[in-house]
């Protein structure tokens, strides 16, 4: 299963659409969260808006994320073990308040187990990636290993 | 837990305006809940403690180094929290708001810690080299970005 999520502030017809028509093409279980987008889709099941455990349920069980370039998912994903494709929306396009996601793809796909993508094209290319690929050699064994020492750091300095 | 057992905790704020920078706070402060009081401070109003929320999130103005008009209050802000709670130590994500609040709690007893936000890859935010000199810690969570002296690199909230 394939999970798709646009976050809870916009909608995001466009990473809809694709994934809709990705959908349609291939013979694989896809669910989308479309926010309050126009486009309702065709070939996935789909919701407005998901409640937490089953928003996380969903990527724990999915074999990629695809969303939005939102620094929360990517979280989520990486909690769960779960390789995302994370796709940024365009402030030109009206789908933002400015074009931070579009700077967000720069330092997102600098972390393993995140890939990025800009159009339809290369979304559908790093779709086939992780279909095509070992893709659990490229996901960081333990996500929390790294936050736990800064924090660690953090609070050793405070008691110091 | 009882109010007196809270008492007996290390008391912190961590501030951080809203959105990236305040996930990456939280992520770097739900493993310190255990051992420290935490009082959240934002200028994200949305976050502000509801009824029965265990957290207590403080809500000041927001203001970037751009609105000058707006620094003098959020400057009183700051400095009234401090004086009320009386944290050992501050730690923010940024921006602005947390570069102001450092500024302050130069001239008091508290100790700073930048986290630069991870999503400055090249160069500290702006907000970080403003705080740079000033800081107790600066930490950036891309190891190139480190110095290994002043500019410190220790893991990544991701």
């Amino acid at each position: 299963m394939i999970f798709v999520a646009v976050g809870t502030q916009f909608p995001f017809n466009r990473l809809i659409e694709y994934m809709d028509a990705w959908a349609a093409d291939h013979n694989e279980e896809v669910i989308a969260q479309i926010s309050d987008g126009d486009y309702t889709p065709k070939h996935m099941k789909w919701e407005r808006f998901l409640d937490g455990e089953q928003y996380n349920k969903n990527i724990a069980e999915a074999s990629m994320f695809v969303s939005h370039a939102g620094m929360g998912n990517i979280i989520s994903a990486r909690e769960q073990q779960t390789p995302i494709i994370v796709m940024n929306r365009q402030f030109a396009l009206g789908e933002h308040r400015n074009d931070h996601q579009a700077e967000g793809l720069k330092w997102m796909g600098k972390l393993k187990g995140v890939l990025t993508a800009s159009n339809q094209e290369e979304l559908f290319a790093q779709i086939h990636t992780i279909q095509s690929s070992n893709f659990s050699q490229m996901v960081c064994p333990s996500m929390t290993v790294g936050n736990d020492h800064l924090s660690n750091y953090i609070a050793d300095f405070i008691n110091e | 837990m009882s109010t007196k057992d809270i008492n007996k905790k290390t008391k912190i704020l961590a501030i951080a305006s809203p959105g990236g920078h305040w996930i990456q706070l939280n992520k770097i402060c739900n493993p310190l809940d255990k051992q420290f009081d935490i009082v959240y401070v934002t200028p994200g109003a949305q976050y502000a403690s509801a009824g029965k929320s265990a957290r207590k999130v403080l809500t000041i103005t927001d203001a970037s180094a751009d609105s000058k008009r707006k620094l003098i209050p959020l400057a009183f802000q700051l400095l009234s929290i401090f004086i009320k709670e009386k944290p050992k130590a501050i730690i923010s994500t940024g921006a602005a708001p947390g570069a102001i609040a450092f500024l302050i709690a130069k001239a008091l007893p508290i100790k700073t810690i930048w986290v630069d936000s991870i999503a400055n890859v090249s160069q500290l935010s702006r907000s970080g080299r403003m705080v740079q000199k000033h800081a107790d810690k600066v930490i950036t969570q891309w190891e190139p970005l480190s110095d290994g002296k002043k500019v410190i690199y220790k893991g990544s909230i991701l």
